[in-house]
């Protein structure tokens, strides 16, 4: 009975984001599952190493995703139930790990841990927790803070103390918020890559690293689609679950916040508060504080020769151009066409619900194997883009793509139809009516898309190892190929490179925050 | 003047209005009451090109607008829940219609005020609407119809939800403003006593269909 004014355009829309998923993901995995694959290789699940991958890749992932809960959880508590000073800069501060490169934060445990559990389970396990955690508090806090304040008094009228109104009322409402963020940290932790190629050595593998090792070391891209396969398998049924959690929730909860936030009422609270937010800021910023002392500190003596050095370096100055102009490419790029799938998928009907499946498809396939697809496919004349300098920031807009959409996608669904039909009364044509009222109320979800999708070129680390050429290496790239290097001043050269992906990352949370914060109204 | 003859509007298989017709004089301010789900709201969101009609006609002035759409047919709805702009602030708000028009802002920013002097808040321009209170956002949504200069104005339950003292003086205000202007209109009501004291004609949904 609508008339929804933008249906005629869905599929138009739908046109470039499909294209380009059809293209540079459907087309080179497919394409080498169906010549690289053979039966044989199947025995490869067999092999006690394999066995051994799965098992370390598997426990340690369960073990990271239960010490991130509990690390979260009572962070998540401050934020989401007490007014504090500096409560605005804590939300943004734990934020920043998530968006760091993951070989930056492999970077800094190198620095911060001690030697002696370098290339450990340990210290991927630490890494895990300190690339997550904030994930975590933003979700569970998010949903605590919607639970309405009066379900607590009436708890505690009727009789509930405080730990049996958190074990009674509290945890049962957050159960499923924190069942699905426990499933995305344990998908993030069972993909890892950059982490564990930094921390964990050759001794310490993931699948992820597995698939790495096997085709570019090994040569066996056979051996590595089977892991990858094995790996698609639970990401997809991860994903499933993910998004299920993720529906329920929000049918449960209505989208207010309610004002649960307020003072500390007694000195209890106050220690509690104050500790947990002074340990907090400490985890966040001692890493980053391990990375600036190392990039000029050379043989205990401050050196800031090395800080010049990044500038006058021929080689590093070019990656570091080089991850710039990827960034721009990929801002403009995964930003207009997230824009477009987002639009797509939210003002079409039922049946553009695959554009959406489908621009998910490169964070299911993982960024490792897609870089293999993409140098195999593209390798062939007439194709033979593998040298190509598009195929790198191509590779980053794929993963930034899927991002981007689910930034903008839920902004654009919560947009009340009112409001079109408002505009179109009084006179607005369909184009005006997205100019004016779609793109104005989008605009903070885009700039934060587009900020985010730079953090994500910047320290894009999986698809990028495979299609790295000697003359287009980004910056985490190049971390990665100084720290392998023996040499003081050499390594020092890759922490002050980290420190300006660190900086960029800061910038990036302050303004997406600085947005979220700004932004009028719905 | 405004006629729907024999509208037919479904939804998901159920008939909301059946063979629904009305004449409205130019000029003249009809109400419309009618129990919830009776198909009121429906009913101007069909004159106002919001909403598919299974079969009828719309007439305006004598001109057939039963498919023309919602943008070109000069009819102006006041939502029930206002549907503020929220990224615009009141003066903006107001002055959509006429930017969308490309009217010289000079122009724009006189007739703003004229509309915001005419509903008693030329002091607000500039406030942002999430911060205005339930009479003040519903006289905003009241101008910003009016501003466009519509040949029919459709009201959905404007004075809703509003204290007794508010809807007293609103109803009072908006009564003389659309007689003072000479605006043809439609105001949907459950309240028999506000539908008789605003309007020239009271009408009950349910009559104006043959089953």
């Amino acid at each position: 009975m609508m008339i929804n004014p933008y249906r005629s355009t869905s599929k138009w829309l739908a046109v470039v984001p499909v294209l380009m998923m059809l293209v540079f993901v459907v087309a080179p995995v497919s394409n080498i599952f169906i010549t690289s694959l053979n039966i044989e290789s199947f025995a490869i699940i067999a092999r006690q190493t394999t066995r051994n991958t799965v098992w370390f890749t598997t426990w340690q992932a369960i073990v990271s995703t239960i010490l991130v809960l509990l690390f979260a959880l009572p962070i998540a508590a401050i934020t989401a139930n007490f007014e504090f000073f500096g409560r605005r800069a804590l939300i943004s501060l734990i934020s920043v790990p998530f968006i760091l490169p993951t070989v930056v934060v492999g970077a800094a445990f190198l620095e911060l841990l001690p030697s002696t559990i370098h290339r450990s389970a340990l210290a991927i396990i630490i890494a895990h927790i300190y690339f997550n955690f904030g994930l975590v508090v933003r979700l569970v806090s998010t949903r605590w803070q919607q639970i309405h304040p009066h379900l607590d008094d009436v708890a505690r009228t009727l009789g509930a103390s405080r730990t049996r109104l958190f074990l009674t009322v509290t945890l049962p409402l957050l159960k499923k918020s924190l069942l699905s963020a426990g499933l995305l940290v344990f998908l993030m932790c069972f993909t890892s890559y950059g982490v564990v190629r930094i921390l964990g050595g050759p001794a310490r593998s993931t699948i992820e690293t597995e698939i790495y090792f096997r085709a570019m070391q090994l040569g066996d891209v056979s051996g590595a689609l089977i892991l990858s396969i094995l790996q698609l398998i639970v990401v997809a049924i991860l994903i499933s679950l993910i998004m299920q959690f993720s529906r329920a929730k929000s049918a449960e909860f209505a989208q207010t916040v309610y004002s649960r936030i307020r003072k500390p009422q007694n000195s209890a609270q106050t220690l509690i508060v104050t500790l947990v937010a002074v340990t907090s800021t400490l985890v966040v910023i001692l890493p980053l504080i391990s990375v600036v002392r190392r990039s000029i500190l050379v043989g205990q003596q401050i050196n800031f020769s090395i800080w010049r050095s990044i500038f006058t370096d021929a080689e590093i100055f070019k990656s570091l151009t080089t991850s710039l102009r990827y960034a721009v490419f990929t801002v403009v790029i995964s930003t207009t066409i997230g824009l477009l799938g987002a639009c797509a998928t939210v003002y079409g009907s039922r049946r553009y619900k695959f554009v959406n499946l489908l621009t998910a498809l490169p964070v299911v396939v993982s960024a490792v194997t897609l870089g293999l697809g993409l140098i195999i496919t593209f390798d062939v004349d007439p194709i033979d883009w593998r040298g190509a300098w598009l195929m790198m920031p191509v590779a980053h807009c794929l993963v930034a793509v899927p991002i981007v959409m689910r930034i903008i996608s839920p902004t654009i669904r919560d947009l009340p139809n009112g409001l079109r039909d408002a505009s179109q009364t009084l006179g607005a044509t369909t184009w005006q009516i997205w100019r004016t009222v779609d793109l104005r109320i989008i605009q903070p979800a885009l700039v934060t898309a587009a900020a985010i999708a730079c953090a994500v070129s910047l320290g894009e680390f999986g698809a990028s190892s495979f299609l790295v050429r000697r003359n287009n290496e980004t910056l985490p790239l190049t971390i990665s190929r100084l720290l392998a290097r023996p040499g003081e001043i050499i390594q020092a050269r890759a922490y002050a490179i980290a420190t300006l992906l660190i900086v960029a990352c800061i910038a990036i949370v302050g303004l997406v925050d600085h947005l979220g914060t700004n932004k009028r109204g719905i | 003047m405004l006629e729907c003859r024999n509208l037919v509007v479904t939804y998901e298989s159920t008939m909301v209005l059946e063979n629904l017709s009305i004449y409205i004089g130019t000029g003249e301010i009809v109400a419309l009451t009618g129990p919830s789900g009776a198909g009121k709201t429906t009913l101007l969101r069909c004159i106002a090109g919001l909403a598919k009609i299974v079969s009828g006609t719309i007439h305006l002035n004598g001109e057939e607008i039963t498919t023309k759409p919602a943008h070109l047919r000069c009819i102006g709805l006041v939502f029930q829940d206002n549907q503020l702009f929220p990224h615009l602030n009141v003066a903006e708000n107001i002055a959509y219609s006429l930017r969308l028009q490309r009217i010289k802002q000079k122009l724009v920013d006189e007739k703003v005020a004229e509309v915001l002097e005419l509903v008693g808040l030329g002091h607000l321009s500039r406030r942002e609407v999430i911060k205005l209170s339930g009479g003040e956002a519903k006289r905003i949504a009241v101008a910003r119809a009016l501003v466009a200069q519509p040949k029919v104005l459709l009201l959905d339950e404007p004075l809703s939800g509003l204290d007794k003292e508010l809807h007293t003086r609103l109803l009072e205000d908006l009564g003389n403003l659309l007689r003072l202007r000479g605006t043809t209109t439609i105001h949907v009501t459950h309240d028999q006593d506000e539908a008789a004291k605003m309007a020239d004609r009271v009408l009950d949904i349910r009559n104006l269909m043959q089953h």
